[in-house]
């Protein structure tokens, strides 16, 4: 259990709006940074013409389009202790304890992953959006003028897909902040506890209304410092939003 | 047909003025073009007639027909959109038959009108296309059947040819002159070109900065300009203008002078005007008597030629030191037509005379006409 | 960990974690590729990446392409090992292959419960809040893309505030409101209230989603050129009929990526899909409760619950299939051309 002192965000006794607060933002950054870097990897790969692209495509996308039960099962599933193969791993390279979607921190990760798995497909399909209403010629004239792949990628591709990529950093951060499916379908929100969870254990374990509605005002608040934050940075981008 | 009454329209944006009390009375049958650099206020004024725009205040009449407040499909107007705007989802027929499909006509007459309509415009056979699939010209045909066939009181036309390349505008020109002709329509055309202005309408309206400047047949508007702005913008290559001020004897600048006697012209001497001349009323001082009534002669020294075939322009300066202006003509700067044979190279010494009948000259504080001849 | 990725633990965070990098530093990581292979082949092998980067790039990208397949499509096929596992042997179930075959779990999910209800019910209220959501996202779209007025930008914004709050904030008047008795309603619904029928569902999702599909809508529609709204007016629609006679069949692709995110995201939903209706087939409860149906009633039946999934999936990966290339080019917004 070595590794649980070192991810110390879930504690229980500590007071549980501080750990909402953090466990939320906590997942909102990880899995927006993580979706964005594969999902522009995915879209680099999507971008490309090869035969069979169509498919790939479609299989690339498809974890998307799962419902949030399912996608929470099949998670639930694989790192169930008897059924799943994943706890077994995991707890063979040391990273997991006994029972995983007990552990907060263990749960955390899963719902990260899980997350990961679903959400990036749609990071894909925005910065795949961004990829394809660049102007080709572009890249004729850097290879004319003898631009490397990479100097391509950094000098055309980057910033002509920066607002597009911002507007959908900026779609997943808000969704990502309002996270709550997942967690209730796979771990609980008594193992990881985020914003949403305590307004619905507000409203119907306790019944506070009014504490449920001030926590979601909280999350809207949060919320809106990353918003302005992103319009910021897509004013600087150069790429304005509609 | 109809004809159409613009009475005090003006058009008030929240920080610009883009069309300022205009008032115009537009014929039955008649061929109206307004024209004017772009922005002027133009296109405002067309679609506060089509109703795309509701004018600020001024009212807009159509046969009589007070159409301020109606919505463009009530006012019995069609228009050709310099865009050409066909629906692309639909194809020819589609296009042409999309009015009156709106207004329920039955099918038999949908029909009999838009094939007498592309019998017009010679569109046979192409019903079945999409826009796509046509030439920019067969496209501008689809626009203007499109327009003809709900026989409509008024066609309004945007600068309906100003996609079009340079060949296919001068055949459509004359084209829409035989249209005009065929159908005995009213036609407010709008354009930024002269030169369409020039060889279509019956009447050219000139307007700048949203204010109406001259409404006259277009000779007119070239012989007698209303104002320094018509003078300058009818015409091509433009008019010379040359400031100065009104002395006992005439006019006179830093390198001309002309006599003239300033009070049968309307002057007092110290007024300060412009003179402006047209490129083909100056001569080389030999060829004086094509003139009907030359000045005196000047020295002026050949900058550049540009030989156009039947005629040839030769940029003059009026002294050596002249620095050709980047933009346009400047000061001691002249543009003259000559024939095509001159013997004229550039860095000759020329001397040149003046048509003392095609003299305008213009008040150089309000721009407006004095007078546009000197004898 | 970079190696071979594809080859090992397809879900692990880690190794997706890195795989951004070929985009990256491709040249380098295709050359430390296959660390068995013999040394001097290695070394001839990194020497041809490197005088020859294309073929590095390429090596990179197809290295890539089969990472992500593995990695996004591996779960379905494990969730199809478990349906396809008999219950008593779910303990033994294996990474690749199933512990014994028992299809009937597909024909188990209709018998043990009316599934197929389920689904429908979703797919229903999926459908009719695209409508609703299409035909309102639609009005705003025009007026917000396409009309210039004081106070445009300050609304939309505020469209966008709608979407900070967590939808659970809505759920506190809402069950109030529907589990009130509207004597208006008393004609049209049988209990007078909205708790357990569809609207209860249908009309929350419908607003909750509305924004995305106004900003999609409202991109495409402004870049309608203004001549084809014009030509439209003059030749006799009003400014309804323009919109949906010319602006919204040109917008076609923006319209199709609209309508299928509006689906999906109705279809997925997790919230109020569960606390809308009491859960039974009959009163509107959608999949989601049909789902977890196989966890509740009887013990935990996870091949079933495995094979369910499969099947309420369906709709949604055909939904992707046919309409995958419409979606992308609809978020790009390519203008149109006349």
């Amino acid at each position: 259990m070595s590794l649980t002192d070192s991810l110390p965000f879930v504690e229980f006794g500590a007071p549980f709006l501080q750990q909402a607060l953090f466990v939320t933002l906590a997942f909102a950054i990880l899995s927006v940074v993580f979706e964005t870097l594969i999902g522009f990897g995915q879209a680099l790969v999507l971008d490309q013409d090869f035969y069979g692209r169509r498919w790939v495509r479609v299989s690339i996308i498809i974890p998307w389009a799962i419902p949030i039960v399912i996608q929470g099962m099949i998670f639930f599933l694989i790192f169930n202790p008897t059924i799943g193969f994943g706890t077994e791993f995991m707890q063979s390279i040391g990273v997991f304890g006994e029972t995983p979607l007990a552990s907060s921190d263990d749960s955390f990760l899963i719902v990260l992953v899980a997350d990961i798995w679903k959400t990036t497909a749609f990071m894909a399909l925005l910065i795949l959006a961004g990829l394809q209403s660049i102007d080709r010629g572009l890249y004729d004239v850097a290879k004319v003028s003898g631009a490397s792949p990479w100097q391509r990628f950094k000098y055309i591709t980057l910033p002509l897909v920066a607002p597009a990529l911002l507007v959908a950093m900026l779609f997943r951060t808000m969704d990502a902040m309002r996270i709550y499916g997942l967690i209730d379908a796979t771990a609980g929100c008594e193992t990881v506890p985020s914003l949403t969870c305590l307004v619905i254990i507000a409203l119907q374990e306790s019944r506070r209304w009014a504490t449920a509605s001030a926590v979601a005002f909280l999350t809207a608040v949060v919320i809106s410092g990353f918003v302005v934050v992103y319009l910021l940075a897509l004013r600087n981008s150069d790429g304005g939003v509609a | 047909m109809a004809s159409v009454k613009l009475e005090g329209i003006t058009k008030r944006y929240e920080d610009v003025t883009a069309v300022d009390d205009m008032n115009l009375e537009i014929e039955d049958g008649e061929f109206v073009t307004f024209v004017g650099p772009s922005g002027c206020g133009k296109s405002t004024t067309m679609e506060t007639i089509a109703g795309l725009t509701l004018p600020t205040e001024g009212t807009v009449e159509i046969g009589g027909r007070d159409v301020t407040d109606l919505p463009p499909k009530d006012r019995g107007i069609s228009m050709v959109f310099q865009n050409i705007a066909l629906f692309p989802h639909m194809d020819v027929y589609d296009n042409i038959s999309f009015g009156l499909r709106l207004r329920k006509y039955d099918q038999e007459e949908i029909d009999r009108r838009v094939e007498e309509a592309a019998d017009i415009v010679q569109l046979e056979g192409m019903m079945d296309r999409m826009p796509s699939e046509m030439s920019g010209g067969q496209r501008q045909r689809v626009a203007i059947a499109r327009a003809i066939v709900r026989n409509p009181d008024a066609f309004l036309m945007d600068e309906p040819l100003a996609n079009l390349d340079a060949e296919l505008r001068v055949h459509m020109r004359t084209q829409l002159q035989r249209l005009h002709r065929q159908l005995d329509t009213t036609i407010v055309y709008v354009t930024h070109d002269q030169a369409q202005a020039m060889t279509m309408s019956d009447r050219i309206a000139v307007i700048n900065s949203g204010v109406l400047q001259q409404v006259a047949p277009p000779l007119e508007c070239y012989n007698e300009p209303a104002n320094r702005f018509v003078a300058g913008f009818i015409g091509s290559p433009a008019m010379n203008f040359v400031e100065g001020e009104v002395v006992d004897g005439g006019f006179e600048s830093q390198y001309t002078q002309i006599d003239f006697d300033p009070a049968t012209h309307g002057v007092t001497p110290g007024q300060e005007i412009t003179v402006g001349i047209r490129p083909e009323d100056v001569f080389l001082e030999e060829d004086s008597r094509k003139a009907a009534s030359p000045t005196k002669a000047f020295d002026a020294v050949v900058d550049v030629i540009e030989p156009m075939g039947k005629e040839v322009n030769a940029y003059l300066l009026f002294d050596r030191d002249v620095e050709a202006s980047a933009e346009g003509r400047g000061e001691g700067q002249l543009l003259i037509n000559l024939a095509p044979d001159t013997e004229i190279a550039e860095g000759d010494d020329v001397r040149i005379v003046i048509d003392r009948e095609n003299i305008h000259l213009f008040d150089r504080a309000s721009g407006d006409a004095i007078t546009h001849s000197l004898e | 960990m970079s190696a071979d990725p594809a080859d090992r633990e397809p879900v692990a965070d880690g190794g997706a974690a890195d795989e951004p990098d070929p985009t990256v530093e491709m040249a380098e990581q295709a050359g430390r590729e296959e660390p068995d292979l013999d040394r001097g082949i290695v070394e001839a092998w990194a020497a041809k990446m490197i005088s020859n980067p294309d073929r590095a790039y390429r090596a990179t990208f197809y290295v890539a392409t089969f990472f992500f397949l593995v990695t996004t499509l591996f779960p379905f096929y494990w969730l199809l090992v478990v349906a396809l596992t008999p219950r008593n042997n779910l303990s033994e179930v294996g990474v690749f292959l199933p512990a014994g075959f028992n299809p009937a779990a597909f024909i188990d999910i209709f018998t043990t419960l009316p599934f197929h209800r389920y689904v429908f019910n979703s797919f229903l209220i999926a459908t009719v809040a695209t409508v609703a959501v299409l035909l309102v996202g639609s009005l705003a779209g025009y007026v917000f893309g396409r009309l210039r007025f004081r106070g445009r930008n300050a609304m939309l914004l505020l469209v966008l505030v709608t979407s900070f709050f967590p939808p659970a904030a809505f759920f506190i008047p809402l069950n109030r409101l529907f589990n009130t008795n509207v004597d208006v309603l008393r004609p049209l619904l049988s209990a007078g209230s909205l708790y357990n029928t569809p609207y209860a569902i249908f009309i929350p999702l419908s607003a909750i989603f509305l924004p995305l599909s106004i900003f999609i809508l409202m991109t495409f529609y402004s870049q309608i050129p203004d001549g084809l709204e014009d030509a439209a007016r003059v030749e006799g629609t009003t400014r309804l009929g323009a919109l949906f006679r010319v602006i919204v069949p040109l917008s076609a692709p923006g319209v199709a990526t609209a309508g299928v995110l509006t689906f999906i995201s109705v279809y997925n939903e997790y919230f109020f899909s569960s606390l809308m209706t009491d859960g039974r087939p009959q009163n509107w409860a959608p999949m989601l409760e049909g789902i977890l149906r196989f966890q509740g009633e009887f013990e935990v039946l996870y091949n079933l619950m495995a094979a369910a999934s499969i099947v309420a999936v369906l709709p949604v990966a055909i939904l992707v299939v046919v309409a995958q290339e419409k979606i992308v080019s609809g978020l790009t917004t390519g203008a149109v051309k006349e």
